[in-house]
């Protein structure tokens, strides 16, 4: 029932208001920007709201992770290229709409499904998180332990092509955060006599390194390519949603919502996953298969609501476990350290009040992106043919520099941020995964707390964590999700093997 | 273990494997606590360790299988961006912020393959005015000042 007078305070905040506003409008831009990702915006803007109050800095990165998830569905309807990864599934119906003259139908369908798989996906935020919360408080450090461990073992494994480079990127990313002062006994690790590297290496400038600059290298091999939007027709009748037509979607983003909701509750599995399963399954129950990926407006429901809906319970394990479970959330945590909030179960004690201020600025915002997108999505696909690529790149280039500076007046981290760039890039070139590596980045500190809490604890060394059933189960949890992610692709790799053969 | 080849599967490996070795000799080299402890060793040397058997995973299935050659087409252009990055912070170190974002701007401009004389020009001068205006004015961020010299000493923009 909190989020009622929270409501009811952030509708009477002109400003912050303003603030959810403006984030809604840049994230549409940043996420229909074919190669600019929500993270990438975040990453650059978080320095620019260290001079802000939490609320707002916090709404204002939020919703902007928000809008950048549908401003994906532009770029795969009116370009063919998808904005983000998940709009991918968006694009296999949305294109042969847009190719049919019905742009204008497929877009209002995808911010229609959008809106409401967000607001599912948040409302089943605001109902569930406290519940989590109170029983997150009850982990003891073996639990909390496994439950990081699960998370490593998940983030590095499901996603991206290669387990191998999957996991490696997270063991990179917790080899990087153990540079500095060990923090129980002070010593030294891996500082290698550098006075710079014994304060470690900050999150935001690794952040804008990996999401930004590295993006800016990754730009460069798509150099001269130009985006064309469909020709929309300005057919009214051929683009005119009717309640017919919308009805028998419904079912489907219903379902597709509750998918993404789950989905984005398991930390690392993100959108992309949330909307491929959605339009599988979708296309697995639909009454007229034949015609999902021909443009069936089914076909761009499902996975848009089911993407959107990942948002909202995304922010759960980060809010009640302090365990980022998207790349988002990982830059929020930048956000609530910098403002001096620890995140973590006992959020729900310190800063119960914030908390579903910011779950209201989500609603508020959700509401905000679904009617400039359902209005004026094709003005916002007209915009954005009109930027010049070649100015906005270099652009984006300067201001990860300005940022990173920014973030601590510290030109070490300056330093940083042009190293993490270049890995950032290298990595995505290479099938690593940057976000795996971010995301462990992030925890690594959480789980080593953990685990030598847990050994002071125990009286058997390592046997904590098999007897306590919790924690066992945790493990289980993480080294089965890594089993059958090994077995699926084996299977897939023995598939492309047998069909290379033919 | 992956879906379909991956590039560079033999190099990586191999860097992977030295890499883990090399942060394996650098955690063990770790102070133990004074009780004898390993306790800041442990996650030291479990990424370490790792790294060296994903390392041996990798090459155990790079086994026979060909990699997918790299597309080499845009390194030059890559390698540019990264040797401007680095240049660009250490004029940033010597000269200021000013000069050299007045430096970076328009090469930056010039690897995206913006060729127009006067806008290169007009970045010169806009982008670092316009940085200093919002990050180092507005916002009140304390400048990068240059070690050896810096145009705010000329203009008095403190």
């Amino acid at each position: 029932m909190e989020i009622f007078p929270a409501l009811a305070s952030v509708l009477s905040d002109p400003v912050l208001l303003g603030w959810v506003f403006l984030a809604a409008i840049v994230g549409m831009i940043v996420g229909a920007i074919p190669g600019l990702t929500a993270s990438a915006a975040i990453a650059m803007l978080l320095p620019l709201t260290f001079y802000m109050e939490p609320l707002p800095a916090l709404a204002f990165l939020y919703v902007i992770g928000k809008s950048g998830r549908y401003g994906g569905s532009i770029a795969a309807i009116l370009f063919n290229t998808p904005g983000t990864a998940a709009s991918a599934a968006t694009q296999l119906d949305g294109y042969p709409l847009a190719r049919q003259g019905k742009a204008g139908k497929a877009m209002k369908v995808a911010t229609i499904s959008s809106v409401i798989g967000d607001f599912i996906g948040e409302i089943l935020l605001i109902v569930g998180v406290a519940w989590i919360a109170a029983i997150a408080l009850k982990l003891g450090p073996p639990e909390l332990f496994a439950v990081y461990f699960a998370a490593f073992i998940v983030i590095g494994s499901v996603i991206g092509k290669s387990v191998t480079r999957g996991l490696a990127s997270a063991a990179l990313g917790v080899l990087v955060a153990m540079i500095g002062l060990d923090p129980i006994s002070s010593t030294e690790r891996f500082t290698f006599g550098s006075f710079d590297l014994t304060n470690g290496i900050s999150l935001v400038p690794l952040m804008i390194g990996i999401f930004v600059l590295g993006e800016v290298f990754a730009q460069i091999e798509e150099r001269g390519k130009t985006t064309e939007m469909v020709p929309d027709g300005n057919d009214a009748m051929r683009n005119r949603l009717t309640w017919a037509e919308y009805k028998p979607c419904l079912p489907h983003v219903i379902r597709s919502s509750f998918i993404g909701s789950f989905i984005g509750m398991l930390p690392g599995l993100g959108s992309a996953i949330a909307a491929f399963v959605a339009y599988g399954e979708g296309k697995r129950r639909a009454k007229n298969p034949d015609d999902w990926g021909k443009g069936a407006l089914e076909g761009v429901a499902a996975p848009e609501a089911a993407n959107n809906a990942v948002s909202g319970p995304s922010m759960a394990p980060l809010l009640t476990l302090g365990i980022p479970g998207s790349t988002i959330g990982a830059i929020l945590i930048g956000v609530f350290l910098i403002h001096g909030i620890q995140i973590g179960p006992t959020l729900f004690l310190t800063s119960r009040e914030l908390v579903y201020a910011l779950f209201a600025c989500g609603l508020i915002g959700i509401a905000m992106y679904g009617l400039i997108g359902f209005y004026g999505a094709a003005f916002v696909g007209r915009f954005i043919t009109r930027i010049p690529t070649g100015v906005l790149y270099p652009v984006i280039f300067l201001t990860s520099f300005v940022a990173a500076y920014t973030s601590r007046g510290n030109l070490f981290d300056v330093d940083v941020m042009v190293a993490a760039g270049f890995l950032g890039w290298l990595m995505r070139k290479l099938d690593f995964n940057p976000a795996a590596f971010v995301i462990s980045f992030v925890l690594a500190g959480g789980a080593e707390e953990a685990f030598r809490q847990a050994l002071l604890l125990s009286d058997n060394g390592m046997m904590i964590f098999i007897t306590r059933p919790i924690a066992l189960l945790f493990l289980l949890v993480g080294l089965t999700a890594l089993a059958v992610r090994v077995r699926s692709l084996n299977r897939q790799s023995r598939a492309v093997t047998l069909e290379e053969a033919r | 273990m992956s879906a379909g080849p991956t590039p560079a599967s033999r190099t990586v490996a191999v860097a992977l494997i030295l890499l883990g070795v090399g942060a394996t000799f650098t955690s063990m080299n770790i102070a133990l606590d004074q009780y004898g402890r390993w306790g800041a060793r442990i996650f030291p040397l479990a990424g370490s360790l790792s790294l060296v058997a994903l390392g041996l995973a990798e090459l155990w299935g790079a086994r026979g299988k060909p990699a997918p050659a790299l597309d080499r087409q845009h390194l030059p252009a890559i390698f540019a961006l990264l040797a401007l990055a680095v240049a660009y912070v250490w004029v940033m170190a010597q000269f200021g912020y000013l000069i050299s974002t007045a430096l970076a701007a328009p090469l930056a401009l010039w690897i995206f393959g913006v060729r127009n004389v006067i806008g290169l020009l007009a970045a010169a001068v806009l982008c670092p005015a316009a940085y200093h205006l919002i990050f180092f004015e507005l916002l009140g961020v304390f400048p990068p000042f240059g070690r050896w010299f810096d145009l705010l000493d000329v203009f008095g923009w403190y």
